[in-house]
Protein backbone atom coordinates (compact mmCIF):
# COMPACT_ATOMS: atom_id res chain seq x y z
CA UNK A 1 0.00 0.00 0.00
CA UNK A 2 3.05 2.03 0.72
CA UNK A 3 6.12 1.54 -1.66
CA UNK A 4 9.17 3.25 -0.85
CA UNK A 5 11.86 2.64 -3.10
CA UNK A 6 15.68 3.84 -2.65
CA UNK A 7 14.53 7.22 -1.49
CA UNK A 8 16.96 9.73 -0.91
CA UNK A 9 16.65 13.49 -0.07
CA UNK A 10 18.99 15.71 0.24
CA UNK A 11 18.65 18.97 1.78
CA UNK A 12 20.51 22.14 -0.60
CA UNK A 13 23.73 23.80 1.25
CA UNK A 14 23.11 27.20 2.71
CA UNK A 15 25.81 29.99 3.00
CA UNK A 16 26.83 28.16 6.37
CA UNK A 17 25.68 24.57 6.07
CA UNK A 18 26.84 21.89 3.79
CA UNK A 19 24.26 19.94 2.15
CA UNK A 20 22.81 17.66 3.91
CA UNK A 21 21.67 13.80 3.67
CA UNK A 22 18.27 13.40 5.52
CA UNK A 23 17.44 10.11 3.81
CA UNK A 24 19.78 7.68 2.13
CA UNK A 25 18.52 4.82 -0.19
CA UNK A 26 15.60 4.02 1.97
CA UNK A 27 13.45 1.35 0.83
CA UNK A 28 10.52 0.00 2.65
CA UNK A 29 7.05 -1.58 2.49
CA UNK A 30 4.16 -0.88 4.69
CA UNK A 31 1.40 -3.59 3.31
CA UNK A 32 -2.41 -3.12 3.38
CA UNK A 33 -4.31 -3.62 6.18
CA UNK A 34 -0.93 -3.05 8.27
CA UNK A 35 -0.52 -1.03 11.32
CA UNK A 36 3.25 0.43 11.01
CA UNK A 37 5.35 2.67 13.76
CA UNK A 38 8.62 4.02 12.15
CA UNK A 39 10.61 5.22 14.69
CA UNK A 40 13.92 6.89 15.17
CA UNK A 41 16.56 9.15 17.04
CA UNK A 42 15.88 13.16 16.76
CA UNK A 43 17.47 13.84 13.37
CA UNK A 44 17.07 10.58 12.16
CA UNK A 45 15.36 11.31 8.72
CA UNK A 46 11.69 10.48 10.18
CA UNK A 47 9.92 13.93 9.93
CA UNK A 48 11.54 14.58 5.84
CA UNK A 49 10.32 11.25 5.37
CA UNK A 50 6.49 11.84 6.40
CA UNK A 51 6.95 15.36 4.52
CA UNK A 52 7.82 13.43 1.73
CA UNK A 53 5.29 10.80 1.94
CA UNK A 54 2.74 13.76 2.71
CA UNK A 55 3.48 15.26 -0.61
CA UNK A 56 5.08 18.30 0.34
CA UNK A 57 8.70 17.32 -0.20
CA UNK A 58 10.33 16.02 -3.47
CA UNK A 59 12.49 13.53 -2.68
CA UNK A 60 16.32 14.07 -4.36
CA UNK A 61 15.80 10.37 -6.08
CA UNK A 62 13.51 7.55 -5.67
CA UNK A 63 10.47 6.61 -5.60
CA UNK A 64 6.79 6.20 -3.13
CA UNK A 65 3.76 5.03 -4.35
CA UNK A 66 0.80 4.84 -2.29
CA UNK A 67 -2.61 3.44 -2.91
CA UNK A 68 -1.00 2.28 -6.31
CA UNK A 69 -0.39 5.75 -7.73
CA UNK A 70 3.62 7.44 -7.88
CA UNK A 71 3.31 9.94 -5.15
CA UNK A 72 5.86 12.09 -7.18
CA UNK A 73 3.49 12.63 -9.90
CA UNK A 74 0.25 11.77 -9.43
CA UNK A 75 0.13 14.27 -5.94
CA UNK A 76 -3.82 14.96 -6.40
CA UNK A 77 -5.18 11.26 -6.93
CA UNK A 78 -2.66 10.39 -3.46
CA UNK A 79 -4.59 13.17 -1.64
CA UNK A 80 -7.81 11.97 -2.15
CA UNK A 81 -7.26 8.42 -0.59
CA UNK A 82 -4.82 9.57 2.22
CA UNK A 83 -5.52 10.88 5.34
CA UNK A 84 -2.86 12.70 7.44
CA UNK A 85 -2.40 13.79 11.33
CA UNK A 86 0.09 16.55 11.89
CA UNK A 87 1.86 16.63 15.38
CA UNK A 88 1.34 20.41 15.45
CA UNK A 89 -2.83 20.56 14.91
CA UNK A 90 -3.90 21.34 12.08
CA UNK A 91 -7.27 22.58 12.93
CA UNK A 92 -8.31 26.34 13.52
CA UNK A 93 -8.62 26.58 17.32
CA UNK A 94 -10.71 29.86 16.70
CA UNK A 95 -13.44 27.97 14.87
CA UNK A 96 -15.68 25.48 16.47
CA UNK A 97 -15.30 21.75 15.84
CA UNK A 98 -18.31 21.70 14.00
CA UNK A 99 -16.84 24.71 11.72
CA UNK A 100 -13.59 22.50 11.52
CA UNK A 101 -15.55 19.49 10.78
CA UNK A 102 -17.57 21.52 7.56
CA UNK A 103 -14.59 23.50 6.31
CA UNK A 104 -12.85 19.48 6.16
CA UNK A 105 -15.87 18.00 4.33
CA UNK A 106 -15.80 21.32 2.06
CA UNK A 107 -12.38 20.17 1.28
CA UNK A 108 -12.91 16.78 0.35
CA UNK A 109 -16.63 17.51 -1.54
CA UNK A 110 -18.61 16.16 1.20
CA UNK A 111 -22.16 18.21 1.64
CA UNK A 112 -25.45 17.31 2.40
CA UNK A 113 -27.07 14.15 3.82
CA UNK A 114 -23.68 12.30 2.79
CA UNK A 115 -21.27 14.80 5.06
CA UNK A 116 -24.00 14.38 7.95
CA UNK A 117 -23.64 10.69 8.06
CA UNK A 118 -20.37 10.67 7.61
CA UNK A 119 -19.45 13.17 10.01
CA UNK A 120 -21.58 11.50 13.07
CA UNK A 121 -20.17 8.35 11.93
CA UNK A 122 -16.90 9.59 12.74
CA UNK A 123 -17.50 11.12 16.02
CA UNK A 124 -19.21 8.21 17.10
CA UNK A 125 -16.21 7.05 19.01
CA UNK A 126 -15.02 10.02 20.37
CA UNK A 127 -16.36 12.26 23.32
CA UNK A 128 -17.25 15.25 21.68
CA UNK A 129 -20.57 14.39 20.99
CA UNK A 130 -22.55 17.30 23.34
CA UNK A 131 -19.02 19.86 22.43
CA UNK A 132 -19.60 20.92 18.98
CA UNK A 133 -20.15 24.28 19.14
CA UNK A 134 -16.97 24.59 21.52
CA UNK A 135 -14.08 26.05 20.50
CA UNK A 136 -11.59 23.94 20.32
CA UNK A 137 -9.32 26.05 21.98
CA UNK A 138 -11.20 25.39 24.66
CA UNK A 139 -11.08 22.02 24.16
CA UNK A 140 -8.47 19.74 26.56
CA UNK A 141 -5.73 18.37 24.57
CA UNK A 142 -7.00 15.06 24.42
CA UNK A 143 -10.05 16.03 23.08
CA UNK A 144 -8.57 18.32 20.99
CA UNK A 145 -6.67 15.56 19.13
CA UNK A 146 -9.67 13.41 18.66
CA UNK A 147 -11.44 16.16 16.50
CA UNK A 148 -8.21 16.18 14.25
CA UNK A 149 -8.32 11.84 13.91
CA UNK A 150 -12.57 12.03 13.67
CA UNK A 151 -11.64 15.07 10.80
CA UNK A 152 -9.25 12.75 9.19
CA UNK A 153 -11.59 9.73 9.25
CA UNK A 154 -14.66 11.26 7.51
CA UNK A 155 -13.51 10.79 4.64
CA UNK A 156 -12.13 7.60 5.01
CA UNK A 157 -8.92 7.37 3.87
CA UNK A 158 -7.51 4.15 2.63
CA UNK A 159 -4.30 5.33 3.90
CA UNK A 160 -3.57 7.02 7.17
CA UNK A 161 -0.38 8.67 8.63
CA UNK A 162 0.23 10.34 11.86
CA UNK A 163 3.26 12.21 12.80
CA UNK A 164 3.93 11.50 16.80
CA UNK A 165 -0.24 12.37 17.18
CA UNK A 166 0.26 11.54 20.94
CA UNK A 167 2.83 14.31 21.84
CA UNK A 168 1.82 16.30 24.76
CA UNK A 169 -0.95 13.68 25.75
CA UNK A 170 -1.43 12.43 29.53
CA UNK A 171 -0.99 8.91 29.53
CA UNK A 172 -4.95 7.92 29.98
CA UNK A 173 -5.87 10.19 26.78
CA UNK A 174 -3.31 8.59 24.96
CA UNK A 175 -4.17 5.46 25.75
CA UNK A 176 -7.59 5.98 24.50
CA UNK A 177 -6.80 7.86 21.68
CA UNK A 178 -4.14 5.07 20.59
CA UNK A 179 -7.46 2.15 21.32
CA UNK A 180 -9.60 3.80 19.09
CA UNK A 181 -7.01 4.25 16.07
CA UNK A 182 -6.56 0.57 16.87
CA UNK A 183 -10.25 0.00 16.76
CA UNK A 184 -11.06 2.08 14.07
CA UNK A 185 -8.04 0.69 11.72
CA UNK A 186 -9.15 -2.78 11.88
CA UNK A 187 -12.91 -2.12 11.54
CA UNK A 188 -12.02 -0.06 8.24
CA UNK A 189 -8.74 -1.95 6.94
CA UNK A 190 -7.17 1.32 7.31
CA UNK A 191 -3.02 0.98 6.33
CA UNK A 192 -1.56 3.20 9.19
CA UNK A 193 1.63 4.36 8.93
CA UNK A 194 2.92 5.97 12.60
CA UNK A 195 5.82 7.69 13.98
CA UNK A 196 6.74 7.62 17.23
CA UNK A 197 8.93 7.81 20.15
CA UNK A 198 6.99 6.08 22.71
CA UNK A 199 7.79 2.15 22.81
CA UNK A 200 4.67 1.44 25.29
CA UNK A 201 2.41 2.25 21.85
CA UNK A 202 3.95 0.22 19.55
CA UNK A 203 3.75 -3.62 21.32
CA UNK A 204 0.30 -4.24 20.09
CA UNK A 205 1.53 -3.11 16.42
CA UNK A 206 2.29 -5.00 13.09
CA UNK A 207 5.65 -3.57 12.27
CA UNK A 208 8.19 -1.50 13.44
CA UNK A 209 10.30 0.56 11.69
CA UNK A 210 13.74 2.38 13.25
CA UNK A 211 15.83 4.11 11.13
CA UNK A 212 18.72 6.48 11.94
CA UNK A 213 21.14 8.99 10.00
CA UNK A 214 18.28 8.56 7.15
CA UNK A 215 18.80 4.70 7.19
CA UNK A 216 16.80 2.25 7.80
CA UNK A 217 18.01 -0.22 10.43
CA UNK A 218 15.36 -2.66 11.44
CA UNK A 219 11.52 -3.34 10.39
CA UNK A 220 9.76 -6.24 11.97
CA UNK A 221 7.02 -7.85 14.14
CA UNK A 222 7.48 -6.24 17.56
CA UNK A 223 7.99 -9.97 18.46
CA UNK A 224 11.08 -10.59 15.80
CA UNK A 225 12.96 -7.65 17.26
CA UNK A 226 12.65 -8.43 20.68
CA UNK A 227 14.14 -11.57 19.95
CA UNK A 228 17.10 -10.02 18.33
CA UNK A 229 18.24 -9.21 22.03
CA UNK A 230 17.94 -12.44 23.17
CA UNK A 231 15.19 -13.21 25.75
CA UNK A 232 16.39 -11.79 28.91
CA UNK A 233 19.30 -8.95 29.80
CA UNK A 234 21.18 -8.04 33.05
CA UNK A 235 21.38 -4.97 33.90
CA UNK A 236 24.22 -2.98 36.02
CA UNK A 237 24.66 -0.11 37.24
CA UNK A 238 28.05 0.62 38.88
CA UNK A 239 30.35 3.19 40.83
CA UNK A 240 32.49 3.42 37.73
CA UNK A 241 31.31 2.36 34.78
CA UNK A 242 33.69 2.13 32.58
CA UNK A 243 35.89 0.47 34.70
CA UNK A 244 33.85 -2.44 35.50
CA UNK A 245 32.84 -2.45 31.40
CA UNK A 246 36.82 -3.17 31.14
CA UNK A 247 36.90 -5.25 34.07
CA UNK A 248 33.44 -7.95 32.94
CA UNK A 249 35.39 -8.06 29.59
CA UNK A 250 38.28 -8.54 29.92
CA UNK A 251 38.24 -10.67 33.65
CA UNK A 252 35.32 -12.28 32.67
CA UNK A 253 34.94 -12.53 29.05
CA UNK A 254 31.22 -10.93 28.75
CA UNK A 255 29.87 -9.71 26.03
CA UNK A 256 28.87 -5.85 27.49
CA UNK A 257 27.13 -2.93 26.38
CA UNK A 258 27.10 0.13 27.83
CA UNK A 259 24.14 2.11 27.46
CA UNK A 260 24.37 5.62 29.15
CA UNK A 261 24.91 5.00 32.81
CA UNK A 262 23.95 0.99 32.65
CA UNK A 263 25.84 -1.80 31.09
CA UNK A 264 23.84 -4.21 30.32
CA UNK A 265 24.64 -8.16 29.39
CA UNK A 266 22.01 -8.80 26.76
CA UNK A 267 22.68 -12.34 24.58
CA UNK A 268 21.66 -14.55 27.99
CA UNK A 269 19.54 -17.16 27.45
CA UNK A 270 16.35 -18.04 29.69
CA UNK A 271 17.64 -19.18 32.61
CA UNK A 272 21.26 -17.87 32.83
CA UNK A 273 20.53 -14.84 33.77
CA UNK A 274 20.74 -15.33 37.21
CA UNK A 275 23.75 -17.92 38.02
CA UNK A 276 25.19 -14.85 35.78
CA UNK A 277 24.04 -12.02 38.28
CA UNK A 278 25.00 -14.33 41.42
CA UNK A 279 28.62 -14.58 39.29
CA UNK A 280 29.19 -11.28 38.86
CA UNK A 281 27.78 -9.85 42.81
CA UNK A 282 30.87 -12.99 43.75
CA UNK A 283 32.99 -10.91 42.28
CA UNK A 284 32.36 -7.52 41.93
CA UNK A 285 29.71 -6.55 44.73
CA UNK A 286 31.94 -3.75 45.92
CA UNK A 287 32.33 -1.92 41.98
CA UNK A 288 27.52 -2.27 41.69
CA UNK A 289 25.33 0.43 42.70
CA UNK A 290 22.28 -2.16 41.55
CA UNK A 291 22.21 -5.41 39.42
CA UNK A 292 18.68 -6.88 38.22
CA UNK A 293 17.26 -9.21 35.28
CA UNK A 294 15.02 -7.82 32.69
CA UNK A 295 12.65 -8.62 29.94
CA UNK A 296 13.56 -6.48 26.79
CA UNK A 297 11.09 -4.33 25.50
CA UNK A 298 10.86 -2.20 22.49
CA UNK A 299 12.66 0.48 24.00
CA UNK A 300 15.62 -2.04 24.80
CA UNK A 301 15.61 -3.19 20.79
CA UNK A 302 15.72 0.81 19.94
CA UNK A 303 18.33 1.80 22.12
CA UNK A 304 20.75 -1.29 20.96
CA UNK A 305 19.52 -0.82 17.56
CA UNK A 306 20.27 2.93 17.08
CA UNK A 307 23.38 3.28 19.53
CA UNK A 308 26.85 4.45 18.04
CA UNK A 309 29.62 2.27 16.72
CA UNK A 310 32.43 3.35 19.20
CA UNK A 311 30.54 3.50 22.51
CA UNK A 312 32.14 1.85 25.65
CA UNK A 313 32.30 -1.80 25.92
CA UNK A 314 30.42 -1.91 22.18
CA UNK A 315 30.21 -5.78 21.24
CA UNK A 316 29.43 -5.55 17.59
CA UNK A 317 26.39 -7.62 18.31
CA UNK B 1 -11.57 16.63 -6.37
CA UNK B 2 -13.79 19.52 -5.20
CA UNK B 3 -14.84 22.33 -6.97
CA UNK B 4 -12.97 25.59 -6.84
CA UNK B 5 -15.14 27.79 -6.04
CA UNK B 6 -17.06 25.45 -2.88
CA UNK B 7 -12.99 25.24 -1.53
CA UNK B 8 -12.47 29.19 -2.03
CA UNK B 9 -15.62 30.19 -0.47
CA UNK B 10 -14.90 27.78 2.10
CA UNK B 11 -11.83 28.89 3.40
CA UNK B 12 -12.82 32.41 2.60
CA UNK B 13 -15.46 32.44 4.82
CA UNK B 14 -13.72 30.99 7.41
CA UNK B 15 -11.00 34.29 7.31
CA UNK B 16 -14.02 36.28 7.91
CA UNK B 17 -15.16 34.29 10.71
CA UNK B 18 -12.03 34.58 12.49
CA UNK B 19 -12.03 38.32 11.77
CA UNK B 20 -15.85 39.03 13.26
CA UNK B 21 -14.93 36.65 16.33
CA UNK B 22 -12.17 39.09 17.28
CA UNK B 23 -13.82 42.31 18.47
CA UNK B 24 -10.33 44.48 19.25
CA UNK B 25 -9.10 43.51 15.49
CA UNK B 26 -12.37 44.88 13.78
CA UNK B 27 -12.15 48.02 16.22
CA UNK B 28 -8.60 48.00 15.43
CA UNK B 29 -8.70 47.81 11.73
CA UNK B 30 -11.51 50.33 11.60
CA UNK B 31 -10.37 53.08 14.36
CA UNK B 32 -6.48 53.10 13.32
CA UNK B 33 -7.12 53.87 10.08
CA UNK B 34 -9.86 56.75 11.21
CA UNK B 35 -7.15 58.31 13.77
CA UNK B 36 -4.53 58.33 11.03
CA UNK B 37 -6.94 60.00 8.51
CA UNK B 38 -7.86 62.83 11.16
CA UNK B 39 -4.40 63.41 12.59
CA UNK B 40 -2.98 63.64 9.44
CA UNK B 41 -6.02 65.61 7.46
CA UNK B 42 -6.32 68.71 10.16
CA UNK B 43 -2.31 68.47 11.06
CA UNK B 44 -1.84 68.83 7.25
CA UNK B 45 -4.75 70.99 6.39
CA UNK B 46 -3.24 74.26 7.11
CA UNK B 47 -0.25 73.75 4.65
CA UNK B 48 -1.86 71.66 1.87
CA UNK B 49 -1.40 74.20 -1.19
CA UNK B 50 -0.56 72.00 -4.52
CA UNK B 51 -0.83 73.65 -7.46
CA UNK B 52 -4.17 72.98 -9.13
CA UNK B 53 -6.09 71.52 -6.03
CA UNK B 54 -6.68 74.97 -4.11
CA UNK B 55 -10.55 73.58 -3.29
CA UNK B 56 -9.42 70.50 -1.84
CA UNK B 57 -8.95 70.00 1.46
CA UNK B 58 -5.85 67.23 2.92
CA UNK B 59 -8.68 65.47 4.58
CA UNK B 60 -10.32 65.11 0.93
CA UNK B 61 -7.03 63.96 -0.68
CA UNK B 62 -6.05 61.53 1.80
CA UNK B 63 -9.40 59.83 1.92
CA UNK B 64 -8.50 57.27 -0.79
CA UNK B 65 -5.24 56.69 0.59
CA UNK B 66 -7.10 56.04 4.08
CA UNK B 67 -9.02 53.34 2.30
CA UNK B 68 -5.83 51.67 0.19
CA UNK B 69 -4.11 51.70 4.19
CA UNK B 70 -7.15 49.27 4.97
CA UNK B 71 -6.72 46.95 1.80
CA UNK B 72 -3.09 46.84 2.54
CA UNK B 73 -3.41 46.30 6.34
CA UNK B 74 -5.83 43.67 5.70
CA UNK B 75 -3.81 41.97 3.23
CA UNK B 76 -0.71 42.08 5.86
CA UNK B 77 -2.76 40.33 8.61
CA UNK B 78 -4.32 37.68 6.50
CA UNK B 79 -0.51 37.15 4.88
CA UNK B 80 0.94 36.98 8.47
CA UNK B 81 -1.15 33.99 9.39
CA UNK B 82 -0.07 32.13 6.92
CA UNK B 83 3.51 31.83 8.09
CA UNK B 84 1.56 30.48 11.44
CA UNK B 85 -0.62 28.23 9.72
CA UNK B 86 1.53 26.85 6.91
CA UNK B 87 3.99 24.52 8.98
CA UNK B 88 1.77 24.35 12.38
CA UNK B 89 -1.17 24.87 11.77
CA UNK B 90 -4.65 24.89 10.01
CA UNK B 91 -2.62 24.97 5.87
CA UNK B 92 -0.97 22.12 6.84
CA UNK B 93 -4.49 20.10 6.52
CA UNK B 94 -5.25 21.96 3.09
CA UNK B 95 -2.19 21.52 1.93
CA UNK B 96 -2.72 17.22 1.83
CA UNK B 97 -6.41 17.52 1.13
CA UNK B 98 -7.24 16.32 -2.42
CA UNK B 99 -7.69 20.87 -3.76
CA UNK B 100 -6.38 22.51 -6.16
CA UNK B 101 -3.51 25.09 -5.50
CA UNK B 102 -5.86 27.80 -6.52
CA UNK B 103 -8.37 27.48 -4.21
CA UNK B 104 -5.79 27.55 -1.67
CA UNK B 105 -4.57 31.29 -2.87
CA UNK B 106 -8.23 32.33 -3.45
CA UNK B 107 -9.77 31.09 -0.30
CA UNK B 108 -7.01 33.59 1.70
CA UNK B 109 -6.57 36.17 -0.96
CA UNK B 110 -10.67 36.31 -1.12
CA UNK B 111 -11.08 36.07 2.69
CA UNK B 112 -8.40 38.97 2.99
CA UNK B 113 -10.71 41.15 0.39
CA UNK B 114 -13.77 40.70 2.37
CA UNK B 115 -12.48 42.04 5.09
CA UNK B 116 -11.13 44.69 3.27
CA UNK B 117 -14.44 45.67 1.77
CA UNK B 118 -16.17 45.44 5.09
CA UNK B 119 -13.71 48.45 6.77
CA UNK B 120 -14.13 50.55 3.61
CA UNK B 121 -17.65 50.30 2.83
CA UNK B 122 -18.06 51.38 7.02
CA UNK B 123 -15.31 54.63 6.01
CA UNK B 124 -17.34 55.19 2.80
CA UNK B 125 -19.94 56.62 5.11
CA UNK B 126 -17.39 59.69 5.56
CA UNK B 127 -17.62 60.83 1.82
CA UNK B 128 -20.30 63.03 1.94
CA UNK B 129 -19.27 64.85 4.57
CA UNK B 130 -16.44 65.90 2.22
CA UNK B 131 -18.93 66.57 -0.33
CA UNK B 132 -17.94 64.38 -2.16
CA UNK B 133 -21.66 62.65 -3.58
CA UNK B 134 -21.43 59.06 -5.69
CA UNK B 135 -24.04 58.17 -7.95
CA UNK B 136 -25.43 54.74 -8.27
CA UNK B 137 -22.84 53.82 -11.01
CA UNK B 138 -19.69 55.68 -9.46
CA UNK B 139 -20.33 53.77 -5.93
CA UNK B 140 -20.16 50.28 -8.06
CA UNK B 141 -17.16 51.58 -9.74
CA UNK B 142 -15.55 52.59 -6.21
CA UNK B 143 -16.50 48.84 -5.41
CA UNK B 144 -14.88 47.91 -8.28
CA UNK B 145 -12.21 49.20 -7.43
CA UNK B 146 -12.05 47.95 -3.78
CA UNK B 147 -12.42 44.43 -5.06
CA UNK B 148 -9.59 44.70 -7.50
CA UNK B 149 -7.16 46.34 -5.36
CA UNK B 150 -8.42 44.23 -2.70
CA UNK B 151 -7.19 41.11 -4.83
CA UNK B 152 -3.78 42.98 -5.41
CA UNK B 153 -2.56 43.40 -2.39
CA UNK B 154 -3.31 40.44 -0.85
CA UNK B 155 -1.94 38.04 -3.65
CA UNK B 156 1.02 40.47 -3.13
CA UNK B 157 0.81 39.18 0.68
CA UNK B 158 0.25 35.95 -0.32
CA UNK B 159 3.20 35.89 -2.94
CA UNK B 160 5.65 37.07 -0.33
CA UNK B 161 5.00 35.33 2.94
CA UNK B 162 4.62 31.54 1.59
CA UNK B 163 8.38 30.91 1.48
CA UNK B 164 8.91 32.69 4.83
CA UNK B 165 9.64 31.06 7.89
CA UNK B 166 9.14 33.84 10.81
CA UNK B 167 6.67 36.64 11.09
CA UNK B 168 9.56 38.75 12.24
CA UNK B 169 10.71 38.56 8.43
CA UNK B 170 7.70 39.53 6.61
CA UNK B 171 7.45 42.35 9.70
CA UNK B 172 10.70 43.83 7.85
CA UNK B 173 9.70 43.27 4.17
CA UNK B 174 6.32 45.30 5.30
CA UNK B 175 8.14 48.26 6.55
CA UNK B 176 10.56 48.34 3.63
CA UNK B 177 8.49 47.04 0.94
CA UNK B 178 4.60 47.25 1.05
CA UNK B 179 4.66 50.12 3.24
CA UNK B 180 6.56 52.11 0.35
CA UNK B 181 4.30 51.08 -2.00
CA UNK B 182 1.80 52.61 -0.53
CA UNK B 183 3.52 56.09 0.75
CA UNK B 184 4.68 56.25 -2.88
CA UNK B 185 1.35 55.76 -4.64
CA UNK B 186 -0.29 59.34 -3.43
CA UNK B 187 -2.00 58.07 -1.32
CA UNK B 188 0.01 61.21 0.98
CA UNK B 189 0.56 63.34 -1.80
CA UNK B 190 0.42 64.52 -5.09
CA UNK B 191 2.89 62.73 -7.90
CA UNK B 192 3.05 66.16 -9.33
CA UNK B 193 5.46 67.93 -6.95
CA UNK B 194 7.95 65.34 -6.12
CA UNK B 195 11.99 65.17 -7.81
CA UNK B 196 12.05 63.14 -10.82
CA UNK B 197 13.73 59.95 -10.12
CA UNK B 198 10.76 59.46 -7.53
CA UNK B 199 7.92 60.32 -10.02
CA UNK B 200 9.12 57.59 -11.84
CA UNK B 201 9.16 55.03 -9.29
CA UNK B 202 5.79 56.48 -7.93
CA UNK B 203 4.12 56.11 -11.99
CA UNK B 204 5.63 52.99 -12.36
CA UNK B 205 4.15 51.58 -8.88
CA UNK B 206 1.12 49.63 -9.54
CA UNK B 207 -0.37 50.57 -6.10
CA UNK B 208 -0.66 54.28 -7.80
CA UNK B 209 -2.93 53.16 -10.52
CA UNK B 210 -5.32 51.18 -7.88
CA UNK B 211 -5.53 54.49 -5.93
CA UNK B 212 -6.47 56.20 -9.35
CA UNK B 213 -9.11 54.05 -9.80
CA UNK B 214 -10.41 54.42 -6.53
CA UNK B 215 -9.70 57.81 -6.32
CA UNK B 216 -11.80 58.76 -9.74
CA UNK B 217 -15.07 57.81 -9.31
CA UNK B 218 -15.75 60.15 -6.66
CA UNK B 219 -14.91 63.28 -8.89
CA UNK B 220 -16.35 61.65 -12.07
CA UNK B 221 -19.18 59.24 -13.89
CA UNK B 222 -18.90 56.20 -15.16
CA UNK B 223 -19.12 57.37 -19.07
CA UNK B 224 -16.68 60.08 -18.24
CA UNK B 225 -14.15 57.94 -16.31
CA UNK B 226 -14.67 54.54 -19.59
CA UNK B 227 -13.89 57.44 -22.03
CA UNK B 228 -10.73 58.55 -20.53
CA UNK B 229 -7.19 56.94 -21.28
CA UNK B 230 -5.92 57.45 -18.36
CA UNK B 231 -8.31 55.55 -16.22
CA UNK B 232 -8.39 53.01 -18.47
CA UNK B 233 -4.63 52.52 -18.15
CA UNK B 234 -4.45 52.68 -14.65
CA UNK B 235 -7.83 49.84 -14.53
CA UNK B 236 -5.29 47.63 -17.03
CA UNK B 237 -2.33 48.13 -14.89
CA UNK B 238 -4.36 47.08 -11.61
CA UNK B 239 -5.78 44.27 -12.36
CA UNK B 240 -2.37 43.19 -14.32
CA UNK B 241 -0.75 43.13 -11.02
CA UNK B 242 -4.10 41.04 -9.12
CA UNK B 243 -3.50 38.59 -11.70
CA UNK B 244 -0.25 38.44 -11.68
CA UNK B 245 0.52 38.16 -8.43
CA UNK B 246 -2.83 35.11 -8.21
CA UNK B 247 -0.80 33.09 -10.82
CA UNK B 248 2.47 33.67 -9.61
CA UNK B 249 1.22 32.65 -5.80
CA UNK B 250 -0.16 29.46 -7.31
CA UNK B 251 3.06 28.40 -9.24
CA UNK B 252 4.73 29.10 -5.56
CA UNK B 253 2.30 26.81 -3.76
CA UNK B 254 2.45 24.13 -6.03
CA UNK B 255 6.62 23.98 -5.94
CA UNK B 256 6.86 21.13 -3.47
CA UNK B 257 10.58 21.60 -1.65
CA UNK B 258 12.70 19.55 -3.79
CA UNK B 259 16.00 17.51 -2.39
CA UNK B 260 19.37 18.36 -4.38
CA UNK B 261 21.27 16.40 -6.11
CA UNK B 262 23.19 13.27 -4.00
CA UNK B 263 26.80 14.64 -4.27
Amino acid sequence: MIAIEHLTHVYPAGRKTPARTAIADLSMRVEKGEFAILSGPNGSGKSTLFRILCGLALPSAGKVGIAGFDLLTQPAKVREVMGVVFQSPAVDKHLSVAENLAIHGDLYGLSGAEFRKRRDESLGWTDLGDRLDQKVDTLSGGLARQVELAKVLMTDPQVLLLDEPTTGLDPVSRRNFLDALHRLQKARGMTVLMTSHVFAEADDVDRVAIMREGRLLAHDTPAALKAMIGTEMVVIQARDTEALAVRLRDEMGLAVRCVGDELRLEETENGKSLPLLEKILDRCRTDLRSISIKQPGLDDVFVHVTSRAGDIGRTGA
Amino acid sequence: MSSLARVSASLARREFTRFIRQPQRVVGTVAQPLLFWLFLGFGFGGSFRPAGMENVTYLEYFFPGVMLMMMLFASIFSSITIIEDRDAGFLQGVLVAPVSRLAIVLGKVLGATSIAMVQTLIFTVAAPFLGLHLGFGSLVMVLGGFVLTGIGFSALGFLLAWGMKSTSAFHAVMMVFLMPLWMLSGALFPIGNVPAAMKVVMLANPVSHALIIIRAPFYAGPAVLLADNAYLLSLAVTVAWAVGCLGLSMARVNRRDKGVEAA
